[in-house]
């Protein structure tokens, strides 16, 4: 079976693994060859494979067998400082930049898979979050709030679909598991880990530490040991991967570790195993959860982290932010009764809750619209390299397709964003329907029927209404 | 400057431990300025401005990774935490637990929304944050890119597409899961829809407090601009919903020197 390998994420490399921005262009970018980056030439391809083949390998796995250690991932990152070496050269000298980044962005822009963390892919990012938003953290016992029952069947044939959200499902599946496992022991009473309902009540923390139950328990045994062993071995290719570029990249070598909850999971757990917060060592807890590349300097401050959380529950995020009134109304003069706290609360989710869904989709614009001012760039310049080749041909040539392929740019961007805004509210609530059609008067998009772009223009310029001026160039 | 001026806004109604971890906008101003000024006669300044720009950028990047790394770690130890209270509560209180009490679960699990509501919050200030700063650097850069003639816009973009304090993924996972436990958590109130004061006031130094600044920020941020191009986004309307309308906010709390 699979695992979630620990992936590794450096701030400075322009290439990346599990965090991709490139899913809907993979197919549409070509690479071109770079003379100056040779060093980080072999990265994007070796981590490229690699992916590849974890991609090959998700789908093929069945529904039902989550693998146990479906998600230990971390990210280790180190500062950007070979970024500055790197960008100072391709910025020294005005003229030559054109090629230099040209060729830069095409390389890092190599085609690399989606995997779990990608957020990118809109229409199964949205409808999964939407069918996600089943899953939490409430047990079963509370009177009537849910029915767990159902949210299987959802989960499931969510891991069914394609395998990049089925990588994020069996990640979100892991979570819901802490809190269902122990509905599942009432089914089923063998579990080899030895912990009963009963160890709920006693000792809260140990129990809940089992994300690696699956579905199926008569698969669970075989499947811990698989991933076990499986963990390390494609750490270490990860592992691997990333040195030499470090290395390259002359940067200092205090690489950052980004947690997940997968990886807290595995913490958690092997804390418990080792008697709890206070009495696991560093030392112990290192050794017991396995992962490569993970240092005992990661280890010492999560779980100095953990304890400060554990044992001062409100402290750990700061002072004075948990001792606030969340709201005062004007003509309200009873005392703040239960009621009242729980509207102000309500309110208070609301408007956080809007926050984000406006976050949401302001994110996705600005990916899109980055995205797209790439493709266009690129687009442009081939463009205009294959013009160049043609300079016998007559200038006036030259100059209406340049000017043409300029406000294809401009256009499609437009377009683009409206497009783009309009498909992000069309999965967002209704409330933000009416943003589009707020665009700035001022922003004029010139409407071309360049040849090229037809496929990208046609579409989106029939299926929305324009109420910008069209202007020809 | 007007950018900067909500930027400094955000600042000030920002969660005290956050203040000094945003943008240093003025400062990447001041160096485009000074790039732009100086001409080509005196190229080791411009070319050193240029670096010293390209270097501060990096900078401000790295902060940017290591305070959100930081907080989403932060985040994954508190849900997991408050994941255990829930339980635990229930497990004792509840009505299926050890010592089932009604009033005793009330107030704990009141306790627990309260805190799951602030967490929830927190992780999209977060998600603010990480905005906010992209939608600063890309602002900057384009100056940069205007002022000099440059293109590093386009290739650095890219890179910071890929930092870890624009990949927010996780915490928004996070955000999706704690509100569809508040849902469950929450008792479910049927009279409480038709009360909405007109005004409701702000205070204290919370979550909300700058939840809402946030929202209100964004909004003004997004409203037409002069140099709104092919990169800008769309205006932000709020309008559709009443009572962000009427939240009204108090008097800022002590201004902080400017960076």
């Amino acid at each position: 079976m699979e695992a979630r390998p620990l992936s590794i994420q450096r701030s400075s490399a322009r290439q990346l693994n599990n965090l991709g921005v490139s899913g809907p262009m993979s197919s549409s970018l070509p690479v071109l060859p770079t003379p100056l980056e040779d060093t980080f030439s072999k990265l994007p391809n070796s981590q490229q494979v690699y992916m590849e083949q974890e991609l090959r390998t998700r789908p093929l796995a069945p529904a039902p067998h989550i693998p146990a250690n479906s998600g230990v991932v971390g990210h280790i990152f180190s500062s950007s400082s070979g970024l500055s070496s790197d960008l100072q050269y391709s910025s020294a000298s005005p003229h030559e930049k054109l090629p230099r980044t040209t060729s830069f962005i095409s390389q890092s822009s190599t085609p690399i898979p989606q995997t779990s963390h990608s957020g990118l892919p809109q229409s199964s990012t949205s409808s999964h979050y939407t069918k996600e938003s089943s899953s939490s953290w409430c047990p079963e016992s509370l009177p009537g709030y849910v029915d767990f029952a159902a949210n299987t069947p959802v989960q499931n044939s969510q891991m069914e679909g394609s395998s990049c959200s089925g990588a994020i499902v069996s990640e979100e599946f892991s979570k819901r598991n802490d809190w269902h496992e122990w509905a599942d022991q009432l089914i089923t009473d063998d579990d080899p880990l030895g912990s009963s309902w009963n160890e709920i009540l006693a000792d809260t923390s140990m129990t809940e530490m089992e994300p690696k139950v699956p579905k199926t328990p008569t698969s669970m045994p075989a499947h811990r040991t698989q991933v076990h062993q499986q963990l390390p071995a494609s750490s270490t290719e990860i592992r691997t991967v990333v040195t030499p570029s470090a290395s390259a990249n002359n940067a200092p070598a205090k690489p950052r570790m980004r947690w997940t909850p997968e990886l807290h999971e595995a913490f958690v757990e092997a804390v418990n195993q080792l008697g709890g917060s206070e009495r696991a060592t560093p030392k112990g807890v290192l050794k017991l959860m396995k992962v490569e590349g993970l240092t005992i300097y990661h280890v010492k401050s999560h779980l100095q982290k953990y304890r400060t959380a554990r044992y001062r529950p409100d402290s750990s995020e700061g002072s004075s932010e948990k001792r606030l009134t969340p709201l005062e109304e004007i003509s309200s003069l009873d005392l703040k009764t239960g009621i009242e706290i729980t509207e102000a609360l309500r309110l208070q989710m609301e408007v956080q809750k809007r926050l984000h869904e406006q976050l949401e989709i302001q994110r996705n614009l600005q990916l899109r619209i980055e995205e797209q001012g790439k493709y266009l760039q690129m687009m442009f310049e081939k463009q205009k390299s294959g013009i160049d080749m043609l300079k016998g041909s007559s200038s006036n040539q030259e100059n209406s397709s340049t000017s043409l392929a300029k406000s294809e740019l401009e256009g499609t961007q437009v377009d683009h964003d409206k497009k783009g805004s309009d498909t992000a509210n069309a999965n967002s609530t209704n409330e933000e329907s009416s943003q589009p059609k707020e665009l700035d008067g001022k922003q004029k998009a010139p409407e071309t029927e360049a040849p090229e772009n037809a496929e990208l223009n046609v579409s989106e310029l029939s299926s929305q209404p324009s109420k910008r001026p069209r202007t020809e160039e | 400057m007007k950018f900067g001026k909500r930027l400094q806004q955000q600042i000030e109604e920002t969660l005290p431990g956050w203040r000094d971890k945003f943008l240093s906008y003025k400062r990447l101003k001041k160096l485009v300025n000074l790039i732009s000024s100086s001409p080509p006669p005196s190229h080791r300044h411009c070319v050193e401005a240029e670096a010293d720009f390209v270097y501060l950028l990096n900078h401000e990047i790295d902060k940017f990774n290591a305070f959100f790394m930081e907080k989403e770690e932060d985040f994954i130890i508190k849900r997991k935490e408050l994941q255990q209270r829930l339980q635990r509560v229930i497990d004792t209180w509840g009505p299926n637990g050890a010592r089932p009490s009604e009033t005793n679960c009330k107030e704990d699990m009141a306790e627990i929304r309260k805190d799951i509501v602030n967490f929830h919050g927190e992780m999209v200030l977060l998600v603010n944050y990480s905005n906010i700063n992209y939608t600063g650097l890309a602002k900057i850069l384009k100056k940069y890119d205007k002022r000099t003639g440059g293109l590093l816009r386009l290739l650095f973009i890219q890179k910071v597409l890929k930092q870890p304090f624009f990949t927010t993924e996780v915490v928004s996972k996070l955000i999706k899961e704690c509100e569809s436990t508040i849902a469950q958590v929450f008792p479910v109130d049927e009279k409480e829809i038709g009360r909405r004061e007109p005004t409701i006031r702000v205070t204290g130094e919370g979550v909300f407090r700058n939840t809402v600044a946030a929202l209100l920020t964004m909004q003004e941020i997004r409203s037409g601009s002069s140099t709104r191009s092919q990169f800008s986004l769309p205006p932000l309307d709020l309008s559709d919903s009443e009572f962000i309308r009427t939240l009204q906010m108090n008097s800022p709390p002590i201004p902080i020197p400017i960076l």
